[in-house]
């Protein structure tokens, strides 16, 4: 039974069309990234799951129902705007959003105590947010939203504004919900961690999905075009009648070749003029494949 | 419902403990004392103390209008009388009056027909107070001197001269619970109206800023996740109308401990004594939490189309002319109380709050108007949120510039 399901779901504003005839699902204990360039429809999709805006047609169901607002208690959220009460007192906030989702005070701060010190932000539970830094917000923002050990967790752009290391922690928290059987939905821009993190992805654009499934079989998709080379001496090989396109960084060339073009060739080409420590055919990135996906350029 | 009153709840303790709270609980009321008292004080300053001169060529004259003026045991004047008067006198007095020995002179110039002339001659050109005491203790000296002269006995002229205070009594009381001078009418309307003016407004308009500030710190966003938008709005009505109520009671009880005070019985001895009526007390909260109900709903819905503090600041006459009109109003309210005037004011919905509870402090108004402000302020009240829930429910989620009235006019059709 999927945790949440959206089928054939339609929202216009104004008669401008935010979401089209969208259709996805996500399982229990699966990390799904939602992409899309900006205003493609990807938090008016977010709103609707969590009842903020109603569909104009079609079905989501929350945990195998048609949604309900009971059922948004078992579900945690975390916008792209981060929305913290800037004079309230970070103990006193993680609490309030407990009792929100049906925690009662007690038990809502002892969990706020314990996510505080799982998140590294115990010496900050009695200061006001506004004494905290953008990062440490992120953290008790993200604290407030699964403080009731949801099983679907929707968070939009949830590593903005984290340093590294804030960073990896949370992929490691996240990892370890998934773990435990929640259902995580995330929508970033961040390519390289939705390849990290994510089961499934699905791609809207103007509204329509254009691209869903599991990562690893959209990437099997595409071709092989995309080469790293790093090298020393003579550039010009970057010139070569079988490269589409090549960004050089000093002895690190990305290369995409046309589209009959030979790698082999350019191997060749390649080493005829310069020294070549490495010479490696990738799959395109899923960043790529998303430019590609948005720009219409995409070549199944 | 649950969630509703947590919101209330955390609005309730977050304004409580703040220190907006504690210093307008204290500032407002010390202000207000600060402006009482500072009248109070400068009525009683406006001749007390003072030193005059009273120039006149018939001595007896002088004396007697220097004895009317040290009856009054309120001014405390120091009066000289000085005889007869001349340039030399005249010059000489103007020099102590620029030195500041004297405050001024009565001159009075009785004429051979018996007919009296005075003027008063001070430093500043506001002595009105003074010269209205100076006419009447002049007047009062050739009234005993005249009736003397027509032979009546000094013990009848004193007994005709006998002072009598007018004391005003509302005839709802039918005179058996004391009475209420004018002043002190017109001081308790003042309270009155500014009891529910003041908090109905600031706690409105502070509602308005703090949707501002959730908007654009984007918490809508996370509450709306748990809570709907009719709870949120009725979760922040109920617990900033809690504060506003917590607030006056606060002031009540200060007030119950300041009518103990000496200050209050000195103030009081002046004629401010000011009496409620149970009416009064039943009224009071009723209104202030209807006033709060329409004029918050009201700010609430605008406050949600609005992007910043500075477009909300655009709709403050909405608030501030019924206000300023109310306190405009409020003589004419207070002179005669059951007026067309009135009566209108005190049924509309927007000055109702305001003025009906003055009203009902000077002279009881038929049951059936204090009935009909009611019940249209209900009505005011469920119409204004029916607008504002609409206007709020859309705007909270509307980022990045302010709505035209075509796009408010849009959101009410929302369903």
């Amino acid at each position: 039974m999927p945790v949440v399901e959206l089928t054939g779901v339609n929202k216009a504003y104004e008669g401008k069309v935010a979401v089209r005839n969208l259709n996805l699902s996500i399982d229990a204990g699966q990390m799904f990234g939602l992409l899309g360039p900006n205003g493609a429809g990807k938090t008016s999709s977010i709103r609707m799951m969590m009842g903020i805006t109603m569909p104009d047609s079609g079905r989501i169901d929350l945990f195998g129902k048609p949604f309900e607002r009971t059922s948004l208690e078992r579900v945690g959220y975390l916008p792209e705007e981060r929305g913290l009460y800037k004079k309230m007192k970070v103990l006193d906030q993680l609490v309030f959003f407990g009792q929100l989702h049906g925690l009662d005070a007690l038990e809502a701060r002892k969990r706020a105590t314990d996510w505080a010190k799982r998140m590294e932000i115990a010496g900050s539970l009695d200061k006001k947010t506004e004494e905290l830094s953008k990062g440490m917000q992120q953290k008790i923002q993200f604290i407030g939203s699964v403080l009731h050990d949801p099983r679907l967790i929707v968070m939009d752009e949830p590593f903005s504004g984290l340093d590294p290391v804030n960073a990896a922690l949370l992929e490691k928290t996240l990892l370890e919900l998934k773990d435990c059987g929640s259902a995580i939905l995330f929508s970033t821009h961040r390519m390289d961690q939705v390849e990290k993190l994510c089961d499934e992805i699905c791609l809207i654009n103007n509204g329509e999905a254009v691209l869903a499934g599991r990562v690893r079989e959209i990437k099997s998709r595409y071709q092989r075009n995309r080469i790293i080379v790093e090298f020393e001496g003579n550039a010009n090989f970057l010139q070569s009648a079988e490269i589409a396109e090549a960004k050089n960084y000093s002895g690190h060339a990305e290369i995409r070749l046309n589209e009959h073009g030979d790698a082999q060739k350019l191997l060749h080409e390649a080493s005829s003029m310069a020294t070549i420590y490495r010479f490696e055919l990738v799959e395109p990135s899923l960043e790529e494949i998303f430019i590609r996906t948005v720009e219409g350029t995409a070549h199944a | 419902m649950r969630n509703m009153l947590l919101i209330a709840r955390r609005e309730f303790l977050e304004k409580i403990r703040g220190r907006a709270f504690r210093i307008s609980t204290v500032v407002v009321p010390l202000a207000m004392l600060l402006l009482l008292g500072g009248s109070f004080y400068a009525s009683r300053n406006l001749i007390e103390g003072r030193h005059i001169a009273v120039v006149t060529d018939d001595p007896a004259l002088g004396e007697q209008v220097r004895t009317e003026l040290l009856d009054d045991t309120n001014a405390k004047l120091d009066v000289n009388v000085v005889t007869p008067g001349n340039e030399y006198v005249r010059t000489a007095l103007l020099s102590q009056i620029q030195s500041r020995s004297l405050d001024g002179f009565l001159w009075i110039d009785a004429q051979d027909g018996g007919a009296v002339t005075a003027t008063y001659t001070s430093a500043s050109s506001g002595a009105g107070g003074t010269a209205a005491r100076l006419s009447d203790a002049l007047n009062r000296a050739l009234l005993r001197r005249r009736l003397a002269a027509a032979g009546i006995p000094q013990s009848k002229v004193d007994a005709l001269l006998t002072k009598v205070t007018v004391t005003s009594l509302p005839e709802n009381r039918g005179g058996r619970t004391g009475g209420v001078n004018g002043r002190a009418a017109f001081q308790k309307a003042m309270l009155e109206t500014l009891l529910l003016t003041l908090p109905i407004l600031l706690y409105g308009m502070d509602m308005a800023r703090s949707i501002i500030e959730e908007k654009s710190s984007r918490i809508f966003e996370v509450l709306l996740a748990t809570a709907q938008p009719r709870d949120l709005l009725a979760g922040k009505l109920l617990g900033v109308g809690a504060v506003g109520m917590t607030q006056i009671a606060i002031w009540v009880a200060a007030a119950a401990l300041f009518s103990g005070s000496s200050l209050a019985a000195s103030m009081m001895n002046g004629g401010l004594s000011i009496h409620f009526t149970l009416a009064e007390g039943i009224l009071f909260p009723v209104y202030f939490v209807l006033g709060f109900l329409l004029y918050s709903s009201l700010f609430s819905g605008l406050a949600a189309t609005c992007e910043t503090a500075q477009e909300l600041q655009m709709y403050t006459p909405l608030a501030v002319l019924p206000t300023w009109f109310s306190f405009g109003i409020l003589p004419l309210v207070i002179n005669d109380p059951g007026s067309t005037w009135s009566v209108i004011v005190s049924l509309f919905p927007a000055t109702a709050p305001f003025v009906m509870l003055a009203r009902v402090g000077i002279q009881m108004p038929p049951l059936w108007q204090i009935g009909v402000s009611l019940g249209l302020l209900m009505l005011s009240i469920w119409a204004v949120l029916w607008i504002s829930s609409r206007l709020y429910r859309v705007g909270i989620l509307m980022y990045g510039k302010r709505a035209t009235l075509p796009e408010l006019l849009r959101w009410l059709r929302y369903s």
